[in-house]
Formats: C-alpha cells, structure tokens, sequence
C-alpha cells in the first residue's frame, strides 16, 4: 500500500500537500512540530495512489511516498539545510527540482552554482555543490567567467526576476548573446520578495506591491518584461523555455526543462534558460494555495508557458 | 628572453600571459585599448581566452566567477571604467579573490580626459568600493617594471587571496621602452587552489562568498581581512634616488611623474642643491617606515602628483609635522616639466633653516 511519510519537523506548514492531494489522503494536524508550524498527517491511506503530488509540491522535501517496499529519498543534490524561505515559497520547490536533476544526470560533482542576490540569495547553502555567491544581477557575468576559466566545469545561475531582467538585464542578454554554454533558472514571481514586496520589471499590470499601492501603472512603469520572448529575439542559438510550479502536472514538466537545460550545456549546444513562473504567498498577501491559483489565474495569460526558442529552430 | 621594444600597455599584457593568466576580461577605454587589443590576439595562441565584457561592471564579476574557479585573470580599464568596476572589486574583496586589475589613471572626474593623471590615487588606495577592504597597489615608474610588477602581482594576489591593482597612467601605458620578460609560467604548474569552485568531487562543496549575515560572522571576517591587511605591509618597497646624505630637498612622487622628478633631482644637485628622490612602488602598504627614514635627513619635503594633492595627504600623515611638506600638482592632463619641478624645489630650498 502507498504511503505518504511526513518529516513533520521539517514541514513549514504551507499546505499546499494537502491542496494538491487529489485524494484527500492528507489534513493538517492540530499539533505544533519543533517550528511552531502545524503539519499535515496522513488520514486516509487506504485512499492513497502513490501519485507522489504531495512529494511534488512540497517545497520543503518534508513529503516521501513509501510505495512497493520502496521509499523515495530526498535528493543529495540538496544539502540537509532547511531553507530559509517563507512557508509555501515555490523556490523550495525549484531547488530540489534543480538538485534532483544535478544527480540524476550524474553532473553534482561538476556543477559550480551561481546563487543571486534575492530571497535565493542563500542558495549556497542549500545547492549541494560548489556554489558562488554573485553580486545583484551579476550571476550570469560570474557564471560566465567561471565557464570561460573552466569550460569542463557544469554552470548554473540560480536568478530572481528583480535580479535577471532589472539590475542585471544587460548581464542576461549579453550572457544570451554570446552565447554562454550554461544554464539559467530564472524564477519569475512577479515580485521583490527579499526586500519586502516591491515592483519588479514582471510585476503584472494593475498588480500591488509595495512601491505601486494602486497596480502597476503601465503608462509610467510600463509593461511587465517577457524575459524568454525578449531574449528569442536574439539571433545566436539558445533554449528559452518557460514553466510553472503551480502544480504537480507542471512541476513534472519544469523538471523536463530543467534536465534539458543542462543537457544542452553538457553537449556544449547553447546557452539555456528556463523561466520558472512563480509564487511569492508573502509578498503577494496570499495563502500558499491560493497564490498558485492567482498565478494561474493571471500569471500564466501574460507569461505562457512552452518553448520559446530551441536551439534547433535557429533563425 | 632577449629584450623587445614594446609599448607599456602590450608589456602589461604579456607579463600577465607570461605569468600563467589565460583569462582577460575588460571594455574598451583610452588610454589603455592596447591591453584588450593585444590580449584578442595573444590569449588564443597560448589556449587562454578573451572576452570583451558588456561593461566593465561585468568584466569585474567575470573576473570574480573565474577566480572563483581557481584562473589566473586579468582586466584593465581607465579610471570611469575602474568606477564601474568598484562593485566587482569589492565583492572580490570581500570574498577574497585574487586577479589582477590594471588601472591607466585619465583626468577626472566625470568623464574628465583621455590624457595621463594620477588621480585615482585615493580610490585605488583607500577603498573606492564598499566596505573595509584594500587592494595591494603597484605603481611601475618604466615599462620594464610594469611588466615584472605585472608577473609579481599574480603572485601577490595568489599569496594574500587578494585583488592586486596595477596603477599606472597614460605616459606608462603609451611610451615605448625595451622590455625582458622573466621566465614564463604554465599555468598547470600552478599550485591548486582548495578553496576554489572547481567541482565536488569527493569533498564537502567549496562556497565563494563575501556575505555574512550574522553580526559576530562578519566583525570576524572583517578582523581576519584586517590581519591579512597587516600581514601586506612586508611587501612594502620604494626605491631612494641620491638620498643617501642630508637634503635640503626631498621629492616624493611615484610612477613616471617619478622619472621626471629624477631628471630634476640631477638638474638640482648640478646646481649644487642637495636634492633627492623617494619613490614607492607599492602604494599600499605604503612604505611609510622609509619614507620617515628619508625624512629625517630632509630639511624639506615636496610631493608632486599629476593630481590636486592625494597622495600627499599620506605623506603628511606620515612626516608628521618632522618637515615642511609642500606639494607641487599639475592636472587634467597637464604633465609638469623637469625644470619646472625643479624651480619649485629651488624655491622650497631657498627657504631659511
Ligand atoms: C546593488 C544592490 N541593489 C539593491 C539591493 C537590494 N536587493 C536585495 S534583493 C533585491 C530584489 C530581489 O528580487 P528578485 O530578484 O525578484 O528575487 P526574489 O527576492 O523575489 O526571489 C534587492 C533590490 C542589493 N542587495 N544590491
């Protein structure tokens, strides 16, 4: 019988297990773990399928699903740190998508992260393995540098959409441009969430935040940037792809891309990046569920999801 | 190696390859294009690479990702570039990294003038970026030595897990004189640096940072760059020229404005004026412990520059009121003569015991 294992102490209490459990196999409990956070329990495992979506969604690898005699395993690619991200962050979710891919493809012992400066500003010490630590926007100059010192070397920059396409805009199309061979995940929420919930160039029209109380006012902020668009312009080769994390079925594709960004760095193909649309629960004022219906509700509209360019389509 | 004519700024450049750096980062600015020009055409021949940055505020976060990694690398900019790069260099700092930055000091400020200066003096040697930090700052005086300070200061850099500035200005990076390179390194000679980002392999993952959240942490890392500071002051050197006796007239000054200061040094003496020269090569640590030497035996001191008075606030600090300190400054790209330098110390020496 599938069975979904709860490391209650590492919970955050988000829920969004519980939201996406299509069976209802899982409800919060009305104990406190070791955080303060209340945590889900199993209740209806008889119900359960093994279809792993709490696993998926859980930003805080705190879900394993036993099923057959086997139990999954939460991915050497992360280190055992909890991260510091609030309770239903979707970065946690990107990070074990990035760590479990860094392993399965056998590439963890020479990959050489670049973490931003944002809320993944820690990343360093969650990625289990040589990480750098780069200045705001800089990630992909510094990626770039270690790729050229290093072309053997697996280089990945970790980047906020404030850090990507605001202060660091020139470094992502000219690292676009020329064509880097590393890959790029680029989490869109919309947001500044580690300053506090300020504009950032992707913030929707109309969205609040706190440096635009009414919405985003297009005639003086303009519209929000469609980074992967953008860069399609680009004539020289590249992988922009864009994905979400609002559920599992997405969740599984983002993973998809995420491996065959770094395949195309491993076969020295094109520079990849992986736009990665986001919640920010926090900075948007939402329940952790919630904000993955808001970003499908409005998020995905402006940003759809799919390929935008591949290296194969060269134009 | 037999001696090859060859400009300042394509010494510097091959110093840096002859020193084992494969890696140029940079973005055009006069009065230095010949380093990026002649590194495009060098680093392919020795397997290294070139790239021309988006800005120099990218090239200084290249240089940060490839030292990360353990390269040997090099950039060069002029002074509004240098500004840019003031974010780069402080976070190398902070994470300590070690590379090479040249700096071919233009007038300023703002976009002031392509012409020689050297008033960049205060950014190179105070901070210039954020945060407590120093850079190891060489200032060569004739192309010979700015292609061995070159190769020393990836050595340098290497030893103090440091960033290291060439501070050189137009006249330097522009005039042409024989050169002999010292013996070349390959890079794969190079001892392994076990902190870089190379790949974890069999190890706990090496991290290349400069934050440091917890108060504690950074006053701790701030402490340790501090010792590491002080450790720097054994590289000191300068260099005395005719100031072995008592003077009536000691002249500081440092990189070519040094060599013009030579020629009246002799101009002075044929007179019969008891003239001499302290030139530091390292400005910072700053050889201050020679420099009080020197001036103990000087009746008078004058600092020249080719700014509005920088250095001269050191060595005002450092004579501490044991003599007179004048300064004698041209700017914007205005170079003083010999002579005219010459009538000034003439004038300070004329002045009673
Ligand atoms: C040069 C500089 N400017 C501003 C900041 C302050 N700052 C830190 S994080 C951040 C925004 C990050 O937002 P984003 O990239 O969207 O990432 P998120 O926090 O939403 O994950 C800003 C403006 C900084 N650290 N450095």
């Amino acid at each position: 019988m599938p069975t979904p294992i709860i490391e209650a102490d590492r919970c955050k209490g988000c829920e969004l297990c519980v939201h996406a459990c299509p069976e209802d196999v899982l409800e919060m409990s009305t104990n406190i773990n070791a955080k303060g956070y209340f945590y889900p329990e199993v209740v209806r495992v008889d119900d359960c399928t093994g279809c792993r979506y709490c696993l998926l969604v859980c930003p805080d690898t705190a879900v394993q699903v036993e099923n057959r005699g086997k139990t999954t395993v939460r991915t050497e690619g992360l280190t055992e740190k909890p991260t510091t991200y609030c309770p239903g962050c979707t970065h946690g979710i990107i990070h074990r998508l990035v760590g479990e891919v860094l392993v399965e493809m056998g590439i963890r012992e020479h990959a050489v992260g670049v973490a931003p400066v944002g809320c993944s500003v820690l990343a360093y010490d969650f990625f289990n393995c040589d990480m750098q630590q780069a200045s705001h926007g800089r990630a992909m100059a510094v990626a770039t540098g270690i790729k050229r010192g290093r072309p053997d070397l697996i280089v990945f920059t970790y980047q906020g959409d404030g850090d990507l396409a605001s202060i660091g805009m020139a470094e992502t199309v000219h690292a676009a441009n020329r064509g880097e061979k590393i890959t790029v995940v680029f989490v869109n929420n919309a947001i500044y969430g580690m300053t506090g919930g300020q504009m950032a160039p992707t913030t929707l029209p109309g969205q609040i935040a706190t440096t635009c109380p009414l919405g985003r006012d297009v005639t003086t902020a303009g519209y929000p940037i469609r980074i992967v668009e953008l860069l399609s312009t680009l004539r020289t080769p590249a992988y922009l792809t864009r994905v979400s994390v609002h559920e599992p079925k997405a969740i599984m594709n983002a993973k998809k891309a995420i491996r065959k960004a770094f395949k195309f760095q491993i076969d020295k193909v094109c520079f990849s990046l992986v736009e990665v649309v986001s919640t920010c629960p926090t900075g948007w004022g939402q329940q952790p569920h919630e904000a993955c219906e808001w970003l499908e509700e409005h998020m995905l509209p402006y940003y759809p999801l799919g390929d935008v360019k591949t290296p194969e389509a060269a134009h | 190696m037999a001696k090859k004519l060859m400009k300042g700024c394509e010494a510097i450049g091959e110093a840096a390859i002859q020193a084992g750096c494969r890696l140029f980062f940079g973005y055009p600015i006069t009065p230095q294009n010949e380093i990026p020009e002649y590194m495009s055409g060098r680093l392919p021949q020795v397997g290294g690479t070139f790239v021309q940055a988006e800005s120099e505020v990218a090239a200084s976060n290249m240089l940060y990702g490839a030292a990360g990694a353990g390269c040997r690398c090099l950039t060069s900019s002029s002074s509004p570039g240098i500004s840019l790069m003031m974010e780069g260099v402080s976070y190398l700092a902070g994470a300590e990294l070690p590379v090479v930055i040249v700096n071919i000091m233009r007038g300023g400020p703002g976009l002031g003038g392509i012409l020689p200066s050297q008033s960049d003096y205060f950014q190179a040697t105070k901070g210039g970026g954020h945060g407590d930090y120093r850079l190891l700052v060489l200032a060569p005086s004739t192309v010979q030595e700015a292609a061995d300070l070159t190769m020393e200061a990836f050595d340098l850099a290497d030893k103090y897990r440091n960033p290291v500035m060439i501070l050189g200005d137009g006249l330097i990076g522009q005039m042409m004189e024989p050169v002999e390179f010292k013996p070349g390194i390959d890079p794969a000679a190079l001892p392994d640096k076990a902190w870089a980002t190379t790949g974890a392999a069999g190890r706990p993952p090496n991290i290349v940072n400069s934050l440091f959240l917890k108060a504690e942490e950074l006053e701790q890392h701030n402490l340790d760059l501090g010792a590491k500071y002080r450790a720097m002051q054994s590289e000191v050197r300068c260099e005395l020229y005719r100031a072995d006796d008592s003077l009536d007239v000691l002249i500081v000054a440092y990189g070519t404005v040094a060599r013009i200061a030579r020629t009246s040094v002799d101009a002075l003496r044929e007179k019969g004026l008891k003239a001499g020269l302290f030139r530091p090569v390292t400005l910072y640590p700053y050889p201050d412990e020679a420099l009080a030497r020197a001036v103990e035996r000087a009746r008078q001191v004058l600092v020249t520059e080719l700014s509005m008075g920088q250095m001269v606030e050191d060595v005002r600090a450092i004579v501490a009121g044991r003599a007179p300190v004048a300064f004698y400054g041209r700017v914007g790209g205005m170079v003083m003569t010999a002579e005219e330098l010459a009538e000034q110390a003439e004038k300070l020496a004329a002045v009673p015991a």
